[in-house]
C-alpha cells in the first residue's frame, strides 16, 4: 500500500540569476513501512522534497499523494489536519519551543483537537522509553543536542502517524546518539510507520530499505535492500 | 495546548520583550488617562474662570442710546421680559448660549446717595451646568460692599427699599468696580420697585459660538438673533468673548494634538517590539504549520499575547494615570481641585480598548510574518 507518492513533481525557485530547480520532475512511490533515505550534497534540494512530501511546499508542477489524499488539491485547513494526522516531522535543528519543558514540547506535536491531558502518561512513556524519563520537567535550553533531538522525535512519534519524515535528524548529533535515533526511527518502522530520512551522510544507510540520491533536484534510486533493516 | 497556556508561557520566557512592551503600553495609558483627567480639570477650571469673566452677549432694544448706555451702564429702553423665554425656547435652534439671564436695571436714589438696582432673572442654564450670576430669592437682596454702607444694612438684616422689606442675603466683598454700588435683586422684585411690571431691559448669555473676532461671530449671532427677537440689537462684548473662544480651541487643538501623539507612539513601539517578537519567533511559526496548526491560532497566539499584555497594562496604566492626576492635579488646578476624582467611565473605556490597541499594533508585523515563508527556517538543506 503506497504511503506516499510524487508525480513528476518539480519546485522552481526565482532567484535574481534565474530559475534554481529545487526539484525537477520528480517521481518517487513509497509502500507503507518502508525506510526510504534520500541522500544529496548541501542545496541538492533534499528539505525541498521533504517539505513538498510533508504538505508544507506546495510544487510548482506535479501531484503528491499522502496516504491516499491528494495533498496540494486540498485546502490549506484540510491539508493542515492532512499534516497533524499523518505526519510526524524532525528536524535537524529540533525546533524545540524553547518556553515549555521536554513534556510539555512532546504534547505540543498533538493534532491542534486533541486533549493534552489525555496523552500525558502515553507522553511519559515514550520519554521513558527514548531514556529523557528524568528530563520531562526541563526546558530545552538545559538539555544536550541528543537529548533535545529524542524530545523532538518524541513529539513526532507521540500521535503515532504513518510518515515520519526527518531533515537531517542527526546532522548535529555525535554519532552515538545518531545512532540511537536511527534506532528509534528503525523501531518505528518495525511497527508499520514509513520512515523517509534525508540526509547527507552514511549513518541511516544500515537502516535504508531503499536509497535515493538527489542531485540538483533530480532523483534517483541507488539500490534495493531487503525490507527489514540489518540488525545493528 | 491550550493558546492561553502557550502565550502565558511565551510571555514569561522572552519576558524582557513582554516587559518593554506592558511598560510602554502602561505608560501610554497612564499618560492618556492622566492627560484625560487633567484635561477635563482644565476645561472645569477654564470654564470657571470664563464664567468669572462674565457674560459675553448682550442683547438690549433696539434703539438704545447708545451715549446713555456706555454711560449709565445700562439700555434706556426696555423690552418684554418674555423676550428671555421665546430665545431660550430656540436654544440649538438658532444658535447655541449658555446661562442666558433677563436683567432689569437702573439708577435709583436713596436718601444717602445712589445705587444701581439690578433685578436677575434665574439663569437658565444647561442641564448639570450650574447657573451663571446670583441666584437671588423674591425678598431678599444682594448688595454691593458700598450700597450696604449707603443702606445701613449687614448681611442677615431687613432692609427697606422702594416701600418694601427685604432680607439681607449677602453683602459682596469690595470689588473695586461699579459693582459696588449695585443691589441685586429678584428680577420680579425690581421690576415692583421700578414700576415696570413684565419688562426688562437687557438679556444676558454667553455665546458657545466659540469663534474668535477674525471669524467674525458677530454677524453671525446679529443674523440669527434679530431674525428671532425682532426690536432688539445684540453687543458682542468682543474681549470676553475671544478670550473664550480662543482658550477653548487652544484646549481643543491640545487635546487633537497630544492625544494622536501618544497613540501613534505607542502604536509604533508595540509594532516595533511585536516585530522583534515575530522575527525571533519565525522557526516557531514554522513548527507550528508542521505540526498542523492553522493560520488562526497563530494569530491567536501573537495577537492575544499583545491584547493580554494589553490588559495588563490598561489595568496598571489607568491606575498609575488616576493616581498621577489625583496627585499633581489639584496642585495645577486650584479653583476646581475638589472636582478631580478616579473616573470609572474612563478606565472602563481603558480595560477595553488598550487590549484591541496592543492587538491591532501587532496585527500587522504578525500577519507579515504568518505570510512570510517561514518553512525556510525548518529546512537543513
Amino acid at each position: 500500500m503506497i504511503a506516499i507518492a510524487c508525480d513528476d513533481v518539480s519546485k522552481e525557485f526565482p532567484s535574481r540569476h534565474g530559475v534554481v530547480h529545487g526539484l525537477d520532475q520528480v517521481r518517487l512511490e513509497i509502500q507503507r513501512g518502508e525506510f526510504v533515505t534520500v541522500k544529496g550534497a548541501s542545496g541538492s534540494g533534499k528539505s525541498t522534497l521533504l517539505l513538498t512530501l510533508g504538505g508544507m511546499q506546495r510544487p510548482s508542477q506535479g501531484r503528491v499523494r499522502l496516504d491516499g489524499s491528494d495533498v496540494y488539491a486540498l485546502p490549506p485547513a484540510q491539508r493542515a489536519e492532512l499534516r497533524a494526522r499523518c505526519v510526524g516531522f524532525v528536524f535537524q535543528l529540533f525546533h524545540l519551543l524553547p518556553y515549555l519543558d521536554t513534556l510539555e514540547n512532546v504534547l505540543a506535536g498533538l493534532p491542534p483537537a486533541s486533549s493534552p491531558t489525555r496523552f500525558r502518561a502515553t507522553a511519559l512513556d515514550l520519554l521513558q522509553q527514548l531514556g529523557l524519563g528524568d528530563r520531562a520537567h526541563h526546558h530545552p535550553a538545559t538539555l544536550s543536542a541528543g537529548e533535545r533531538q529524542r524530545v523532538a522525535l518524541a513529539r513526532a512519534l507521540l500521535k503515532k502517524p504513518p510518515v515520519i519524515l526527518a531533515d537531517e535528524p542527526t546532522g548535529n548529533l555525535d554519532p552515538a546518539n545518531a545512532a540511537q535515533v536511527f534506532q528509534h526511527l528503525a523501531a518505528f518502522q518495525r511497527e508499520g510507520g514509513t520512515v523517509v530520512v534525508v540526509t547527507h551522510g552514511p549513518d541511516a544507510d544500515r537502516f535504508a530499505s531503499r536509497q535515493f540520491i538527489l542531485e540538483r533536484g533530480r532523483l534517483t534510486e541507488a539500490h534495493a535492500h531487503a525490507q527489514a533493516p540489518k540488525p545493528l | 495546548m491550550s493558546p492561553l497556556h502557550l502565550i502565558l508561557k511565551e510571555i514569561w520566557h522572552h519576558r524582557w520583550n513582554s516587559l518593554w512592551t506592558a511598560l510602554v503600553l502602561t505608560a501610554a495609558v497612564a499618560l492618556l488617562v492622566a492627560i484625560r483627567l487633567t484635561a477635563d480639570a482644565a476645561e472645569r477650571e477654564t470654564r470657571r474662570v470664563m464664567r468669572d469673566l462674565g457674560f459675553n452677549l448682550r442683547i438690549i432694544p433696539a434703539g438704545t442710546d447708545t451715549a446713555f448706555l456706555w454711560s449709565k451702564g445700562y439700555p434706556d429702553l426696555t423690552m418684554p421680559e418674555s423676550h428671555a423665554r421665546h430665545l431660550a425656547e430656540q436654544k440649538g435652534v438658532f444658535l447655541t448660549f449658555n446661562h442666558l439671564t433677563a436683567t432689569l436695571r437702573q439708577r435709583y436714589p436713596l436718601a444717602r446717595g445712589e445705587v444701581i438696582l439690578e433685578g436677575v432673572s434665574p439663569s437658565i442654564s444647561d442641564e448639570g451646568k450650574k447657573p451663571m450670576g446670583y441666584s437671588i430669592p423674591k425678598g431678599s437682596l444682594f448688595l454691593g460692599h458700598h450700597a450696604a454702607q449707603l443702606l445701613q444694612a449687614q448681611r442677615g438684616q431687613p432692609v427697606q427699599l422702594g416701600g418694601r422689606t427685604f432680607q439681607v442675603e449677602r453683602v459682596l466683598a469690595e470689588s473695586g468696580t461699579e459693582d459696588d454700588i449695585r443691589v441685586y435683586a429678584h428680577l420680579a422684585d425690581a421690576q415692583a420697585i421700578l414700576n415696570l411690571p413684565g419688562r426688562i431691559n437687557e438679556i444676558q448669555a454667553v455665546d458657545c459660538l466659540c469663534l474668535t473676532s477674525d471669524q467674525d461671530p458677530l454677524a453671525q449671532l446679529r443674523a440669527t438673533l434679530t431674525q428671532l427677537l425682532p426690536g432688539t440689537q445684540v453687543l458682542h462684548v468682543r474681549a470676553l468673548a475671544d478670550a473664550r473662544a480662543r482658550q477653548r480651541q487652544m484646549a481643543e487643538k491640545y487635546a487633537a494634538f497630544s492625544v494622536p501623539l501618544v497613540l501613534v507612539i505607542a502604536a509604533l513601539w508595540v509594532g516595533a517590539m511585536a516585530v522583534l517578537n515575530v522575527r525571533q519567533r519565525r522557526s516557531e511559526i514554522g513548527l507550528w504549520r508542521a505540526l498542523g496548526h492553522g493560520g488562526a491560532r497563530l494569530t491567536t497566539l501573537f495577537l492575544g499575547k499583545a491584547a493580554l499584555l494589553g490588559a495588563f497594562a490598561s489595568l496598571l496604566g489607568a491606575t498609575l494615570g488616576t493616581v498621577l492626576a489625583l496627585a499633581y492635579g489639584p496642585s495645577i488646578f486650584h479653583v476646581t481641585a475638589a472636582a478631580i476624582t478616579w473616573n470609572p467611565k474612563l478606565i472602563l473605556v481603558a480595560l477595553v480598548v488598550t487590549p484591541a490597541f496592543a492587538a491591532f499594533a501587532a496585527f500587522v508585523p504578525a500577519m507579515v510574518a504568518l505570510n512570510q515563508d517561514p518553512i525556510e527556517t525548518l529546512r537543513a538543506d
